[in-house]
């Protein structure tokens, strides 16, 4: 048997939604941070299987994937900063306690 | 020389302008000689156009027209161009007319270097004068009856100017005004008959009105109206019963301009024009009554109002009244002739007599004859000549006044026996009131024997014109009936054909022997001349006193010009209250009913539809807003927005997973 594109995209679907049940059911804020890495990830498989199948003789794809990777290492570093910025503030880092935008 | 004859009204008009605005006053100006050099070239050109005319050089009637604008229309689908045409048309009345202007105007223009000399306006009279000369003579030549109506209003309008002339003082304003308005009054009818004759002949030419009314395509009513709107024109500028209440108070203007303006030629314009349009009312002959009676009761009332002043100018003024009702008269019977030569004796004699007595009067500085009384040794030449006038005005032959008199009253015969009385009864006062003035003047004791003893001859500039007039006086009445001269000069121009025949024809068959006439009149009018010396030619005028004494109310309501200012007066008045109680129901009524009423059911109005806005509309947006907010708003907000991370990414997620489901 040989890997398609079908598998690949099975992958990155599950990596997704994976990603996607931690970050709307994790409590901790670094739990939500680590399951959006996972979505950037199954997104990054994604444009990778697809220059390889439909598009191989360009690197379109890997060269998205490498942006998408420096944005998500940004993303983290600002996540992380908020997360402290929480933490000093209400010495709790769980979602549900932090609701101050509530209508 | 006739095809220069438009020269005539436009040389003094030039000269007007010129000494208006380019002369300049003072009491030495030399402007006056401008004007009566321009009125003297306009002289020799109408003497001239007689000449030429009387000699068969030249064809009366001459006519001469040029374009004034024209337009093109459209008469229901038909193009039609209007063409208004103006220019001059000169018959024998007209040619007469411009002579009979110019002489006197030329007459008056030099003798005022003497009367106004002194006068700080100086130059502006003359601007007046020669602007008036000029109005009155485009009047007499115009062939449009539009540039007549025209030159009829300005010559209002110089009047107005002259007989306002020393506005200084108290009363002459208030003449002006008078004259101004009332004659006005009779311009109205004269503006309803031009209407009405452009609304039924479409045409305002002379000549061409004539054809149409001959042949009878003006309907009777039509004609009559415009007879008598013409009618009322020429009786409000000819002083007639019941506008001639202006003419005696326009007295107050300088005397040359009373001579000029309200003795020769302006009042005798109203005549010319009944003349000038006779075909109107030859064709209508109820208008044709009406001037003749307007013509006869104005002459027997103004004759007996001449019984009775004391002012010199009074009494001319009343008689010029009394004779522009003789003209009148004699044109309401068919005599266009006869009307057409008293005005031009009356012309001469009364211009004369008006200058006589402006020369008393620069010689005593006062109009009331009571001041006056043996002036004949002091003015012997002006006692001549105004006796002369004197004559010619009482109707005494050789003079002047018998012979267009005497032709005047045979036509009044053969039309009425009863006019003819009465109009005698009327010659009769003439010759009375006539001497009265001259004997209270002249003869008896000095009255006021301070000015009286000061009084001198006038001079030279004032004297030779009433010698000239005074000669005209006496020959031209002779003259012109001499041969029929003037019947056949006039009668070959514009006159009626048909009013000659008749004239002719009329005068042997039934009338009057004219020998009788002529004797039995001037014996009446000496009987009725040595009954004034006997009154007011003495010494002894106590007589005259005690006759007033007897007769009181009479001389009261003559004094009062037989209530007539009294019954304008009356009418302003009424004019008044009804001004007063029109004020009063704009005021009380239609303000406060229908102004303010409508105002305060506009404010009620927008008062109820305040409450309903405030109460239903307003209530209702609020409502909404209320809606939104609190009820539906909070209850969501609290609901969804819980501020709960998570759950937002959970719809957000649900949202797509929609999205991607049910695209």
């Amino acid at each position: 048997m040989t890997l398609t594109l079908a598998h690949y995209l099975a992958l990155g679907a599950g990596l997704f939604v994976i990603g996607i049940f931690g970050a709307l059911t994790r409590r901790s804020v670094i739990g939500i941070l680590m399951s959006i890495e996972l979505m950037f990830n199954a997104a990054n498989i994604n444009l990778a299987a697809f220059n390889r199948f439909l598009h191989p003789e360009g690197v379109t794809g890997q060269a998205f994937a490498l942006f998408i990777m420096t944005v998500a290492a940004a993303e983290v570093v600002v996540g992380l900063a908020l997360v402290l910025a929480i933490y000093r503030r209400w010495d709790k880092v769980y979602m549900e306690k932090i609701d101050i935008l509530r209508g | 020389m006739i095809e220069h004859v438009w020269l005539v009204p436009l040389l003094p008009l030039a000269a007007s302008l010129v000494i208006l605005f380019f002369g300049r006053e003072g009491e030495h100006s030399k402007m006056p000689y401008l004007g009566i050099a321009a009125i003297g070239a306009g002289l020799w050109i109408s003497l001239r156009i007689i000449f030429d005319a009387a000699l068969g050089r030249a064809v009366l009637p001459y006519e001469a027209d040029w374009t004034w604008y024209s337009f093109a229309a459209d008469l229901g689908g038909r193009p039609f161009i209007f063409d208004m045409r103006a220019g001059v048309l000169i018959d024998g009345a007209a040619a007469v007319m411009l002579a009979v202007v110019c002489l006197v105007s030329l007459l008056v223009q030099v003798y005022s270097l003497g009367y106004m000399h002194g006068d700080p306006r100086f130059k502006r009279y003359y601007a007046y004068l020669s602007f008036f000369t000029a109005s009155m003579l485009g009047l007499v030549v115009s062939n449009n009856l539009i540039v007549v109506f025209a030159a009829w209003e300005l010559v209002g309008v110089s009047s107005y100017l002259l007989i306002g002339f020393w506005f200084e003082k108290e009363a002459p304003p208030y003449a002006a005004k008078k004259a101004f308005i009332t004659t006005k009054l009779g311009d109205l009818g004269f503006f309803l008959a031009l209407l009405l004759t452009f609304a039924y002949a479409g045409t305002y030419n002379l000549t061409r009105l004539k054809e149409l009314v001959g042949m009878g395509y003006l309907p009777p009513l039509a004609l009559t109206l415009i007879g008598l709107g013409l009618l009322s024109g020429a009786a409000g500028k000819s002083a007639q019963a019941p506008l001639f209440i202006w003419l005696p108070d326009a007295m107050e203007g300088p005397t040359p301009v009373s001579a000029l303006i309200h003795a020769a030629t302006m009042v005798a314009a109203g005549i010319y024009l009944v003349a000038r349009c006779y075909f109107v009312f030859l064709a209508s002959p109820f208008a044709m009554e009406a001037v003749a009676w307007t013509g006869l009761v104005t002459a027997f009332l103004a004759g007996t109002m001449a019984l009775v002043p004391y002012d010199i100018k009074r009494v001319l003024a009343f008689s010029t009244v009394s004779q522009l009702g003789f003209m009148m008269a004699a044109l309401g019977v068919g005599g266009y002739t006869a009307g057409l030569f008293h005005l031009t004796t009356h012309a001469f004699f009364k211009a004369l007599l008006f200058l006589c007595a402006g020369s008393v009067i620069h010689a005593v500085h006062t109009n009331d004859m009571r001041s006056m009384g043996g002036l004949s040794k002091r003015m012997p030449l002006t006692f001549t000549t105004m006796a002369i006038g004197s004559a010619a005005l009482a109707g005494i032959p050789p003079f002047a006044g018998f012979f267009s008199k005497d032709m005047i009253l045979e036509k009044v015969f053969e039309h009425s026996p009863a006019m003819f009385a009465l109009l005698v009864l009327t010659a009769c006062l003439t010759a009375f009131y006539t001497f009265r003035m001259l004997f209270m003047t002249f003869l008896g004791e000095a009255r006021d024997r301070e000015r009286v003893a000061h009084a001198e001859e006038s001079g030279s500039a004032m004297t030779v014109p009433l010698l000239i007039l005074a000669g005209l006086a006496v020959v031209s009445g002779w003259l012109l009936q001499h041969g029929h001269a003037f019947a056949s000069f006039v009668g070959s121009g514009a006159a009626e054909a048909g009013a000659h025949a008749a004239e002719t024809a009329g005068s042997g068959a039934h009338g009057l022997n004219p020998m009788v006439l002529a004797v039995g009149m001037t014996a009446a009018a000496m009987a009725l001349i040595a009954l004034a010396y006997s009154l007011y030619g003495g010494p002894d005028q106590s007589r005259a006193g005690r006759l007033k004494e007897r007769f009181l109310p009479v001389f009261n309501l003559l004094e009062n010009r037989w209530g007539f200012d009294a019954f304008f007066l009356a009418l302003v008045d009424a004019a008044d209250r009804l001004a007063e109680l029109c004020r009063w129901a704009d005021t009380e009524v239609i303000d406060k009913i229908f102004v303010d009423g409508w105002g305060l059911l506009t404010r009620i109005a927008a008062e109820i539809s305040h409450l309903f806005d405030a109460l239903f509309v307003d209530q209702a947006v609020d409502g909404c807003g209320w809606l939104s907010r609190d009820v539906a708003g909070r209850g969501l907000r609290s609901l969804v927005a819980r501020g709960q991370v998570q759950e937002y990414l959970l719809y957000l997620a649900v949202g797509v997973s929609l999205f991607a489901i049910l695209r």
